[in-house]
């Protein structure tokens, strides 16, 4: 008897390894300087997907599901409520992480939209066969 | 009785499976206004996924920034440059 739990884990770690590889492909193989700028974003999301699934924690019983990081109201928080808490919050490091990420994947995206629009302004294409061969 | 965990996880998993689609097609599309769209449809799956795995604060982020912004300014850079990928 397999565990589903584990199963349905297993299955979105390894759709997103599949995703990892197509994005790599993407950025080493394809020649459109627009089409790496996607498969950028595409691997720099899966990556925070892989810290996200890292901070991910199993029901502790299949009555109470697990919970955001988030402290609702601890203005009347008691030991007890807060133990309850933690025992059942999911790591709220990798979130923070993965927030402060995706505002420089942002920045950075911008940056290399940028540079192709400059490229393409200088030399007319977007095409890195045509650019590899270009000189000065 | 099915645990609600399996059902939950199991939502998860589809998501996950369906963004391998987008993905591989977003990849491989000739057509960059296409390829934008699929990456689009992937990081709406992506946002789902995140909120299954009890992140609501990354998706609240996630969604305007992936969804709205990437494709955005994407989509301006097509405009400006060339529509199709030549291979």
């Amino acid at each position: 008897m397999i565990d589903l739990v584990d199963y349905f884990l297993t299955l979105i770690v390894t759709a997103m390894i599949v995703n990892l590889g197509l994005a790599l492909y993407g950025i080493f193989f394809r020649p459109s300087m627009i089409k790496k700028i996607i498969a950028l974003t595409i691997l720099g999301d899966t990556a925070n997907t892989f810290a996200i699934i890292l901070g991910y924690r199993r029901w502790p019983s299949p009555k109470t599901p697990s919970r955001p990081p988030v402290l609702v109201n601890y203005t009347d928080a008691t030991p007890d409520t807060l133990k309850e808490f933690v025992g059942r919050a999911v790591d709220p490091l990798p979130q923070a992480l993965v927030l402060t990420a995706i505002v420089i994947g942002l920045a950075v995206t911008l940056f290399m939209v940028f540079l192709t629009l400059q490229i393409y302004r200088a030399y007319g294409t977007t095409d890195m066969r045509k650019i590899k061969k270009l000189k000065g | 009785m099915i645990d609600p965990q399996i059902i939950v996880l199991g939502m998860a998993a589809l998501a996950a499976l369906v963004s391998v689609i987008a993905t591989y097609l977003a990849i491989l599309e000739k057509n960059l206004v296409r390829a934008v769209v699929f990456s689009a449809i992937q990081s709406t799956l992506y946002a789902f996924l995140y909120y299954v795995l009890m992140a609501p604060d990354i998706v609240l982020v996630y969604i305007p920034v992936a969804v709205g912004l990437y494709p955005a300014v994407v989509l301006i850079l097509i405009s400006k440059t060339e529509k199709e990928e030549k291979v």
